[in-house]
């Protein structure tokens, strides 16, 4: 393969996250492992050499401007896409190719709903829910619902939703299978105040269960607020890797803009 | 094998409901394909439809139009949404995924034939009743290797801007051998009395066979962005 064609870039951090000594990861616990992940599309390099290390229970942010390779990372991640080259796993297995025992640990929240509009809520659960393996998909769908604040527009068809309902079914949708890892690429774009809070309330939860979040943002000050580490992203490259309690807004919105 | 026959009904079973709901494929294939019975019966003249002959050339092109629509139609349904995106994130094979569409587009197939053959019968004063299940084993020849390739190539146009003009111009050429293969053999079965059998079933099964193993094993790679 040929080597990608780097351009020099401040790197604001010394070294990526698995290199650092103050972060040496339990491999075992590692929910995501990136070395050196690069990612093509045709002649245009997308990701480039990313190394990151993501510990099982972290919820992190993924912040960049447009074009800086969030959703890349998100869908090679998800194994949608695969890498050029470079390494990635996942639960300590590999995952470079796409691997569907892996696939039932993933959960993503789009920027696009994947669900069908023709179908009820329930309808569209019960056979994700299927799909997954989920044992008593039914009971399952009934409790999503219920956690989503859907349980009274069950037998409604999608396509009579609002987009914050269904913004909330996708994310039903994406947890029906109870995944250890949630990929959440911009979930909070287009939805109203009460929508937002509700879902910066759902990932809360969920991270306070245990799960591992990434969550590509564009809001910065939202993106520190809810997560515990934010990595930024230029070029398709990591540039800054920090735990959000040591740093501030000014900082990571230079890191995110600076040309 | 038993988990793979369980989602591949799964996927046929959400596609029907889908298409129940929504009601859109069905209906628009089956009035395009009574009007070009209708149309190309008119066109032809009295002398034509009298002979019988050209009725099983002039269902082949109801088909080929409604089948062509009917791929469009159903591939376009997990497209929008991106609802393809949460098939592929699912533990499935993709061939999985592949499978369920097909059955799926080979039953709306089945549905437009259903419909559109009676009005062929009686506008062209076609004799069905003279080989009706060698009629049925043609055209299910036809319609699996048809639906096979139509299946495969819906998926790989349908994130382009063209689609249904390059749908039509992709598919039509590579059904070719089946819509051959079946023309002549009806004309053996209606025409010269001549059992169904031989290298006219053989070479449509063949293709068949060649469609849908090529089909699902490309399926995968048309997926990958």
């Amino acid at each position: 393969m040929d080597e990608p064609e780097i351009r020099p870039v401040t790197v604001l951090t010394a070294q990526p996250a698995h290199e650092r000594t103050d972060a040496v990861p339990d491999t075992a616990r590692l929910a995501v492992r990136m070395v050196g992940l690069c990612k093509r599309f045709d002649e245009r390099w997308v990701l480039r050499d990313v190394n990151l290390d993501v510990p099982s229970g972290t919820y992190l942010a993924l912040l960049g401007a447009n074009g800086a390779g969030k959703s890349t990372l998100l869908h090679t991640l998800a194994m949608l896409s695969p890498a050029t080259s470079g390494t990635l796993n996942l639960f300590g297995l590999s995952a470079t190719r796409p691997a569907p025992a892996l696939r039932a640990r993933l959960g993503m929240i789009g920027h696009q709903p994947m669900l069908y509009r023709d179908l009820s809520a329930i309808e569209n659960l019960i056979f994700f829910g299927r799909l997954y393996g989920v044992s008593r998909p039914r009971q399952r769908a009934e409790e999503m619902l219920e956690r989503v604040g859907l349980t009274n527009r069950a037998r409604s068809p999608v396509k009579t939703f609002s987009r914050g309902m269904v913004q909330r079914l996708a994310i039903a949708r994406a947890l029906m299978h109870a995944p250890d890892l949630i990929l959440a690429d911009e979930p909070f774009s287009g939805l109203d105040v009460p929508s937002v809070l509700a879902l910066q309330r759902l990932l809360a939860e969920l991270h306070a269960e245990g799960k591992t979040i990434i969550l590509a943002n564009h809001d910065i000050g939202q993106s520190l607020d809810l997560a515990q580490r934010v990595v930024v992203l230029r070029s398709g490259q990591v540039v800054s890797d920090r735990r959000t309690l040591d740093t501030d807004t000014d900082q990571v919105t230079r890191e995110v803009i600076e040309a | 094998m038993m988990q793979v026959i369980q989602q591949i009904a799964l996927l046929t079973g959400k596609d029907l409901r889908v298409e129940a709901r929504s009601r859109q494929t069905l209906g628009l294939v089956v009035v395009l394909g009574i009007l070009i019975v209708v149309v190309l019966g008119l066109g032809l003249g009295p002398q034509q439809v009298a002979s019988g002959q050209a009725a099983t050339a002039v269902l082949w092109v109801a088909y080929l139009f409604g089948g062509v629509l009917c791929f469009e139609k159903t591939m376009a349904v997990e497209r929008h949404d991106g609802a393809l995106a949460g098939l592929m994130l699912a533990p499935i094979d993709r061939g999985v995924i592949y499978a369920g569409k097909f059955i799926s587009n080979l039953v709306l197939m089945v549905a437009l034939a259903l419909v559109v053959t009676p009005v062929a019968v009686v506008m062209f004063g076609f004799d069905l009743s003279a080989a009706p299940w060698g009629f049925a084993l043609i055209m299910a020849g036809g319609f699996v290797g048809f639906a096979a390739v139509g299946t495969l190539f819906a998926a790989a146009v349908s994130s382009s801007r063209l689609q249904g003009g390059l749908l039509a111009m992709v598919v039509f050429p590579v059904s070719l051998p089946l819509v051959i293969a079946s023309t002549q053999m009806m004309l053996h079965l209606f025409r010269d009395g001549e059992p169904v059998g031989g290298a006219g079933l053989a070479v449509l099964l063949a293709f068949d066979a060649i469609y849908l193993v090529v089909s699902w094993l490309v399926f995968e790679v048309i997926l990958e962005p």
